[in-house]
């Protein structure tokens, strides 16, 4: 049973769902305390143990069922053939197959597999050797000596043509076996492939289908992110008696201690404001852009965003009514797709915004630098920078790209703290990373 | 948990009549959860749209094991001196102020700095005891003795430090005081968490819990659940609405109406004696479960046809 299970769980794990061993334990105590009986009771009970937001419930139930269908069958007939099935040889297997015992013929074929270990399945192409083997641990050679005699006999007669097809119907069904195997334990480490590739492709090449991955691997950047601004908060966090203004200011008590002060918190709230370009240009990564602040949103408090290509905009409304691809999709459609003009757009923020930068804030900007020659105005740029903590500029183009033809990143780059290549996953990690180091290092 | 307790627990079905007598109608999920997290001892995370009875189930809970429930409400910026213990440094310093005259006689005729100390210390215990601790919820929880119902409401309201903060007591059930020593429960609260789902809770915090999604309830269990509440309701009027508002989620709103608003809905119309749903009063009425002027004029648009779709519902049953 503990084996059914473990093969159970790395199935879940295979479809995205996270399990930790803390959760196992778990589950298997749910399952003893509702007991195999009620189906449904148990997917219930399960869910809840092991699948912890509505789209890991979705993903469990189609599992659940796929894997209990083909198993409950081998739980019925259990203790019966175990013994029988241990001394499979080729003399068995061939009186199953002539009597057409499906049943025992399943459960054989459950038998061998364990022995051989299909559950190691990992790729599409380890199909036919995983087949293969499982065939021969059911004794398929004896099976086959038995057609080839029955050949030799001349024509074989009608016993030996039912025999050819029970043996292909048998071959079948142990390929759909393994297959089977193969949709729920492969995807395992086709996940892992999947997450290692995402984080070293270009941002512009992800596909649809692999947003809700990359939007994992973005949540915990930010995440990190996050947690290089709050720790000073956390400190000033904690209530203390402050003893030298308590006895000052009860010198008119006589001495005697009332009224009491505590050193004050201060919190340090982080506050950043994140500047996106969405032009033509950068209409590859603008997406990928957009979600990072989209997750951004989500982590902290304190943050407004701004979209912009001819002229600039504040955008932190969508983020907190929409969903990510909705919040996008809104950007896009107000600001997207229009020629940059960088002076323009630091134009309006200076105007509307700039009144609202203190040296509490910090400033990201995302772009490319790419002003299609019109004048970058550096100097508002550079006020940004005097007035903030601190002013991040995150480039989707490589290095060498920077300053030639209409980009005027060589021009801005004086007034940035932090200025960094941005397009893949992994950069972005580094960022992170390098913002985690300065701090500390300023700490 | 006491044997009755138990006894109320012994099967999902079992829980279900007795919450529907406390007028709580769950579906079965809620049900199994609640079955699975009073055997096992688990916390449940209970996640869901607004108003869909997560904090009623806690209440209901309670009531149903006749258990006292401790409600903590989270915000940001919640800490510990808040959720869990504090010193009541302001009665602890008007004792010291009062005992001044009595440190003669506990000093007595001790000579020098070092003899006076030790005397003190032998004192110094006194002073961070029990008798000054003011329990918040979470220590009040643990140190319930016959058990508690312990509510930690809208937990994603809170931050990432407290989120941290919960999990010892979410898993092992005690705390740490450093003066004190750790303090263990005498018996397990059966712990609910509610979120809103504005932010993600951690892994680490939902590896520690039973997990339950909440969602709307559909067309049949929210007619059970009104009929629970307001029994009076006749029984066209009451399959009008929940159609009426079930086709209202359907629509595109910055706030979906909740299961109470439903109910608060049935309730006013009962008061203007209605037995059927009419357009022009549910026009009048719409303010009951739609709190915003757009979400208004966006169900108004559709309103003829909502109604009459909610009266054919009612047809067909009929």
């Amino acid at each position: 049973m503990e084996r059914t299970f473990t093969n159970f769980l790395s199935a879940l794990r295979g479809a995205d769902i996270r399990v930790s061993v803390a959760e196992t334990l778990d589950a298997m105590e749910t399952a003893r305390l509702m007991g195999w009986s009620d189906r449904q009771s148990l997917h219930d009970a399960l869910a809840m143990a092991l699948a912890k937001t509505p789209e890991e419930k979705t993903g469990f139930t189609r599992i659940f069922d796929e894997f209990f269908a083909f198993e409950s069958f081998h739980d019925r007939r259990d203790g019966e053939e175990t013994e029988e099935n241990e001394q499979a040889d080729g003399g068995d297997l061939l009186a199953k197959l002539e009597a057409g015992d499906r049943a025992a013929l399943a459960l054989a074929m459950q038998e061998a597999a364990v022995e051989v270990g299909v559950e190691n399945i990992r790729f599409f192409t380890q199909r036919g050797l995983y087949t293969q083997r499982v065939l021969q641990q059911m004794g398929v050679e004896g099976v086959d000596a038995q057609i080839q005699a029955m050949g030799g006999q001349g024509g074989g007669g009608s016993a030996g043509q039912a025999l050819q097809e029970s043996r292909a119907w048998l071959f079948e069904q142990v390929r759909n076996y393994v297959e089977q195997q193969l949709s729920l334990q492969g995807a395992a480490t086709s996940q892992e492939l999947r997450e290692d590739r995402l984080r070293r492709s270009r941002l512009g090449n992800l596909d649809r289908r692999d947003r809700e991955q990359m939007r994992r691997i973005v949540e915990k950047i930010c995440r990190r992110l996050v947690a290089l601004h709050s720790r000073r908060r956390k400190m000033k966090n904690r209530g203390q008696l402050d003893i030298r203004r308590t006895m000052r200011r009860n010198y008119g008590n006589d001495g005697v201690l009332f009224e009491l002060e505590w050193k004050k918190r201060k919190l340090d709230r982080p506050r950043v404001m994140a500047i996106c370009d969405v032009s033509g240009s950068v209409a590859s990564v603008a997406r990928f852009l957009l979600q990072f602040l989209y997750e951004l949103h989500e982590l902290l408090h304190d943050i407004r965003s701004f979209a912009f290509s001819g002229y600039l905009i504040e955008v932190s409304e969508h983020f907190k009514d929409n969903i990510a691809d909705e919040a996008a999709d809104k950007v896009m459609q107000k600001v997207g797709y229009m020629p940059t003009d960088y002076g323009e757009s630091l134009t309006n923020f200076r105007e509307s915004f700039l009144a609202d930068v203190d040296r509490n804030t910090t400033i990201i900007f995302l772009g490319d630098a790419r002003s299609n020659n019109t004048d970058p105005r550096a100097e508002y740029l550079k006020e940004m920078h005097e007035r903030c903590k601190r002013l991040i500029w995150l480039n989707p183009e490589p290095p060498p790209l920077w300053g030639t033809g209409d980009s005027e990143m060589r021009r801005y780059r004086p007034y940035c703290d932090l200025l960094r290549e941005c397009n893949t996953l992994n950069h972005l990690e580094r960022v992170v990373n390098d913002l985690l180091e300065t701090a500390q290092r300023a700490a | 948990m006491t044997p009755e307790q138990l006894e109320k627990l012994e099967s999902i079905e079992r829980v279900r009549e007795g919450y529907a007598e406390l007028g709580y109608i769950c579906s079965r999920q809620i049900a199994t959860a609640i079955y699975v997290a009073g055997h096992l001892g688990k916390p449940v995370l209970v996640e869901g749209p607004a108003g869909v009875g997560k904090t009623e189930l806690a209440n209901t809970t309670a009531a149903y094991l006749d258990l006292p429930l401790i409600r903590l409400q989270c915000y940001e910026g919640l800490d510990e001196s808040k959720a869990l213990y504090e010193w009541r440094y302001a009665k602890q310093l008007l004792y010291t102020q009062i005992l001044r005259d009595k440190l003669g006689e506990v000093l007595g005729e001790a000579q020098g700095i070092k003899e006076s100390m030790d005397r003190l210390h032998a004192h110094a215990d006194v002073f961070f005891s029990e008798r000054f601790l003011a329990p918040r919820p979470l220590l009040k929880a643990l140190r319930e003795p016959g058990g508690a119902v312990l509510l930690i409401d809208e937990v994603d309201k809170s931050d990432h430090e407290f989120e941290a903060f919960l999990l010892e007591i979410l898993s092992e059930f005690q705390v740490s005081i450093p003066e004190l020593g750790t303090i263990k429960a005498e018996r397990r609260p059966v712990v609910f968490l509610t979120s809103n789902n504005t932010r993600e809770m951690s892994d680490a915090l939902k590896r520690r819990c039973l997990h339950l999604y909440v969602p709307f309830p559909d067309a049949r269990l929210e007619r059970e659940i009104i009929q629970a509440r307001i029994p009076e309701i006749p029984r066209n009027l009451k399959y009008q609405l929940v159609s009426f508002v079930q086709q209202v989620r359907e629509l595109d709103l910055k706030k979906h109406p909740s299961v109470s608003e439903s109910i608060d809905w049935a309730r006013v119309l009962l008061l203007l004696h209605a037995d059927e749903l009419e357009a022009d009063m549910v026009r009048e009425t719409l303010n009951v479960f739609l709190k915003f002027e757009e979400d208004i004029q966006s169900v108004d648009a559709d309103l003829y046809g909502f109604t009459r779709q909610a009266k054919k519902a009612d047809g067909a049953r009929a």
